[in-house]
């Protein structure tokens, strides 16, 4: 869905439940159940799709003020929409406290902190089954620090000109892709071999420092974490654009596995309505491996379940191996393995353990990353 | 003889050196043992003469104690009981260990003549001078005022200058203390705790109390019921230890191990008797005297009984306070919202026998620690009628509340801890042969089956109340639904409107069908309201929950009406509904935003 529909199938939900209030008849309103209870996934479609649930939610006393709010927020999107304004969740927030401010009668609707004013505009998008992004609301993406010394992205910007970014040129200095995917074209000026998404930006930004571009021809992004909407957007544009091969290169352990590649890979189930244009479903997980553990003779360490955000993530992974559709699918064998390997044997393996297989040369983690992919040591 | 001399002069020397572990370990501890040993003391008395007490106690700062950051404290407490004979008074209170009441297996506060004489030592060692008593029994023509000092050394009360003294009433006893100390009124060791939790569990118990720059306060009794405490109870000999078990028959003399099984314990009839013989006991045993028997034997004898089967004690031994009496007394705790109080038959816990009593009652207007709006609620304990004060956490009574779940009867409760709000949790345990955790009397041991019969009232007296704070909740939701309609109906027709272009007309019709929506709404909460309302009056009305309705608590009368013309019916409906904090707030706000638009 685009921006310029936006305006009419939401004057079309106004009118509908106009029309029912004057007929005395609830309002209902439905939304996509965004869960893993509803999350299909076939390895074929490539990412976590909507299952037929959806969350109803009817007009009455209890959900008066949530629809009030959101179709007060409604009408202040549709209002950027219009002059094209966009603005962040937090300016959002201060906007409809300002108007609040203006108009006493308002008052009801006013929001205590972000987190109230944030829900109703999720609960928008929910309603009109759009990406935030559709209704001019953009967040600050964080990740995606691309270099390359092939790539050129032209951009289109939002009033029609047009500008052309090549990434050798940049020097050091990364291109930052913003959310807007589609109004992106990448070219390569010369044969793209592959494409690395490394976990860690620090460590992407030292493979580029050491020359890692100058010796292969690639494009080098760095995660940082948890992929943001920026950077999954960003993957599923040089997958289906540039046909290049894409190789995941992070830590071993339940979190990244769980919850930072399968989000790049198949998207998540919070976000099953946009997993379509924001995952890369042929991505590989190069590493670190298991095997690579002893193969390089990598230093390892024990999993402290004492620690909470350990814990966590240790049960978040048992979950998954139940009840998530992606690690259940036959496909993804290996990586369900790799999970069952490390909820057994509670051991983690840094990314940056590669460095010390030869402390003298600090180009050993790329030799080992190309022998990887060279080899097809990755899953 | 000389025997006998030695151990009693050690025993005062002892635990005047010992004094922390019964009781007086800190200043402010010391003040609160003092005063708590003296009208324990009194209740007592009381008690055992079938007198309705009244007790007044005054106490003062007189100057800067000796010790470092002290206070002189003066403590008075008077009784209208039955006084003391001259001759008793220096037993009394100069020597450890000469108790009425010692290890007898009776409900009384006082177990084992060792408070009041420790609190006179105290006195002594800090203050340099004993206690000062005036006494007046029956039979005296005048009260007599002397002072008693211990003599540590010879566990001997010393009696001086007597002279005439003063009492309010025909008899009684009135002591008086000069000790360092400090005075903490409120929280966990708080003087004004202690006293209002001991008129909570006496119903019967007139007290005055005058405490440092405080008016002078006045809990008059709501029960002309005298507690009977039951006569004592032999020990159930499966609750002793082998050392117990031992030191028990030394109480007995020469006496054949037949006749101290039969009379020094309960449940050992002649059929018991026949048993432990069948179990391994040898016969001949029974007859030899008990002096006789060595340790090696009683261990084998010890172990046959505990191989047996006996019938569990009786519980006529114990006794309760009562649910009425209770009730009655537990609106003497302040301003009380409204309460509910469980007395469960007596029973055995452990092969002792057990009371349970527990009252949970929200208070009005508590601003200040413990029991307030978000706090963890107050918890008051009590053993033999007698308050617990320190070292509550890993209390019997503490683990058994936080193992309730509260929020099923709409309190708030962290997760593993005690309920919030401003509620307190009065739990009150009665039995002949409590085991508490140390020697100091402050935390009663927690053994499964105890927990687990406390629990059990604990859960009866939350689901009385939970029958009020439900019918809350639907009162406030039903405010909020009200509060909505509204506030929210015209800002949504208007956004909606607006968002469409729709004409005027348009907004008329929608507005007054999403009043009808929103009308069938409130009717179904109406009456999920109103029942509610019906389920905590049949409650009330059979006595399981009390409201404290001077200033009323009670419900908007609410009405069906038609439904047209809803919006003026909800407000019509509001002059009615003041009562409650939240309904007064919420009519206020109404009110404004009426001015607002009629602007
Ligand atoms: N105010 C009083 N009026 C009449 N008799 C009293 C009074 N205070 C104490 N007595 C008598 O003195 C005895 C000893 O009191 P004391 O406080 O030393 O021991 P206790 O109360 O039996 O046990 P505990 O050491 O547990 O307090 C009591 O058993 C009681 O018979
Ligand atoms: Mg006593």
């Amino acid at each position: 869905m685009r921006s310029e529909t936006i305006p009419k199938i939401s004057k079309e939900l106004c009118n509908r439940m106009l029309s029912d209030l004057e007929n005395a008849r609830r309002p209902i309103l439905e939304a996509v159940k965004c869960s893993l209870d509803n999350s299909n996934y076939s390895p074929k479609v490539g990412y976590l799709t909507p299952g037929d649930k959806k969350v109803r939610t009817e007009l009455n006393v209890s959900s008066v003020q949530k629809m009030s709010r959101a179709i007060f927020l409604l009408e202040v999107l549709l209002r950027n929409i219009d002059t094209g304004a966009v603005n962040t969740k937090r300016e959002l927030y201060y906007i409809a406290k300002g108007e609040v401010k203006h108009d006493p009668h308002l008052k009801p609707l006013d929001f205590q902190d972000q987190s109230e004013s944030d829900a109703v505009i999720d609960f928008i998008c929910e309603m009109l089954e759009c990406y935030r992004e559709d209704l001019n609301c953009y967040a600050n993406d964080r990740g995606g620090q691309t270099y390359s010394n092939q790539l050129v992205v032209t951009e289109t910007l939002p009033d029609g000109t047009k500008a052309v970014v090549d990434l050798s040129s940049l020097g050091t200095s990364p291109f930052q892709p913003k959310n807007r995917p589609q109004s992106l074209q990448l070219k390569a000026k010369k044969k793209i071999d592959f494409c690395l998404v490394v976990e860690s930006e620090g460590t992407a930004n030292t493979f580029v420092a050491n020359g890692f571009c100058k010796r292969n021809n690639s494009i080098l992004i760095g995660a940082q974490g948890v992929p943001s909407n920026a950077v999954r957007g960003w993957a599923k544009l040089i997958q289906d654009q540039l046909r290049v091969p894409i190789y995941f290169f992070g830590d071993l352990d339940a979190y990244t596995i769980q919850n930072i590649y399968r989000t790049l890979k198949a998207g998540s189930a919070a976000s099953l309505i946009r997993n379509s244009d924001f995952s890369a479903p042929d991505v590989h997980f190069l590493g670190v491996l298991p095997e690579d553990i002893k193969k390089y003779d990598l230093s390892d360490y024990p999993v402290k379940e004492t620690d909470q955000s350990e814990a966590r993530a240790l049960k978040k992974a048992a979950d998954a191996l139940k009840n998530d559709p992606f690690f259940q699918d036959k496909r993804n064998k290996n990586l369900a393995k790799m999970l069952e390997w490390l909820l057994k044997n509670k051991r983690r393996c840094e990314q940056q353990a590669f460095f010390m297989v030869d402390p003298r040369d600090p180009t050993m983690p790329e030799k080992i990353i190309v022998e990887k992919i060279k080899k097809g040591n990755f899953i | 003889m000389a025997k006998d001399k030695i151990t009693s002069s050690s025993t005062a020397e002892y635990f005047s050196k010992n004094l922390q572990q019964v009781g007086f370990s800190s200043p402010t501890k010391a003040v609160l043992t003092t005063l708590k040993e003296a009208v324990d003391n009194s209740l007592d008395a009381c008690e055992e003469q079938g007198i309705l007490p009244e007790i007044s106690v005054v106490i003062e700062k007189k100057g800067t104690g000796t010790l470092k950051n002290t206070d002189l404290i003066h403590i008075r407490v008077e009784d209208n009981g039955p006084g003391l004979s001259l001759d008793d008074v220096p037993k009394v209170f100069g020597e450890y260990l000469a108790s009425s009441k010692f290890g007898r297996g009776r409900c009384s506060r006082g177990q084992q003549g060792i408070g009041i004489s420790a609190a006179t030592t105290w006195a002594q060692l800090t203050s340099a001078k004993g206690v000062t008593v005036t006494t007046k029994t029956k039979t005296m023509r005048q009260a007599v005022q002397v002072q008693v000092a211990v003599d540590i050394k010879h566990n001997k009360g010393v009696l001086k200058e007597k002279k005439e003294g003063k009492l309010k009433n025909p008899h009684g006893l009135s002591v008086e203390f000069l000790i360092d100390g400090r005075i903490q009124l409120q929280g966990e060791g708080g003087l004004i705790t202690y006293l209002t939790g001991t008129a909570l569990v006496n119903p019967h118990l007139t007290l005055h109390y005058t405490l440092p720059d405080q008016k002078p306060v006045t809990i008059s009794r709501v029960s002309n019921d005298c507690p009977e405490v039951p006569s004592a109870t032999e020990p159930h000999p499966h609750t002793m230890k082998l050392g117990e078990f031992i030191a028990h028959s030394h109480l007995f003399g020469r006496i054949t191990l037949k006749a101290w099984l039969k009379k020094g314990f309960s449940r050992i009839s002649d059929n018991s008797l026949a048993e432990f013989v069948k179990n391994g006991l040898n016969k001949k045993m029974l007859d030899m005297s008990v002096d006789k028997i060595n340790e090696a034997q009683f261990k084998d004898i010890f172990s046959v009984i505990h191989k047996t089967e006996l019938m569990s004690p009786s519980t006529k031994s114990v006794m309760t306070i009562g649910e009425e009496s209770f009730s009655k007394s537990v609106r003497r705790l302040g301003e009380v919202d409204f309460f509910s109080v469980v007395t469960r038959k007596p029973t055995i816990c452990d092969y002792k026998p057990v009371a349970v009593e527990v009252a949970v009652a929200r208070l009005k207007g508590v601003t200040k620690g413990e029991g307030t709006e978000d706090g963890p609620v107050q918890v008051l304990r009590f053993a033999n009628r007698v308050p617990l004060q320190f070292d509550k956490s890993a209390c019997a009574m503490v683990k058994a509340i936080e193992s309730v779940n509260w929020r099923a009867y709409g309190l708030q409760q962290p997760k593993d801890s005690l309920p919030s709000g401003p509620y307190v949790v009065a739990v009150s345990l009665v039995s002949p042969f409590i085991k508490f955790k140390n020697a100091s009397k402050e935390t009663i041991d927690a053994s499964d089956e105890l927990v687990e019969e406390l629990r059990r009232t604990l859960i009866q007296a939350g689901q009385r109340l939970s029958r009020h704070i439900k019918k809350e909740h639907r009162e406030q939701d039903l405010e909020n639904k009200l509060r909505y309609i509204e506030q929210f109906c015209p800002i949504l027709v208007d956004c909606l409107c607006r968002i469409t272009k729709a004409p005027e007309k348009r907004k008329k019709k929608a507005t007054e069908g999403l009043e009808k929506i929103l009308g069938r709404d409130l009717t179904a909460a109406k009456k999920e309201f109103k029942e509610a309302d019906l389920a905590a009056k049949e409650a009330a009305a059979k006595g399981k929950i009390q409201i404290i309705t001077d200033d009323a608590v009670e419900a908007p009368e609410l009405e069906e009406k038609p439904s047209k013309g809803k919006k003026r019916e909800v407000k019509s409906q509001q002059p009615e509904a003041k009562p409650t904090k939240t309904t007064a707030k919420a009519s206020v706000k109404r009110a404004a935003s009426k001015e607002k638009s009629a602007t």
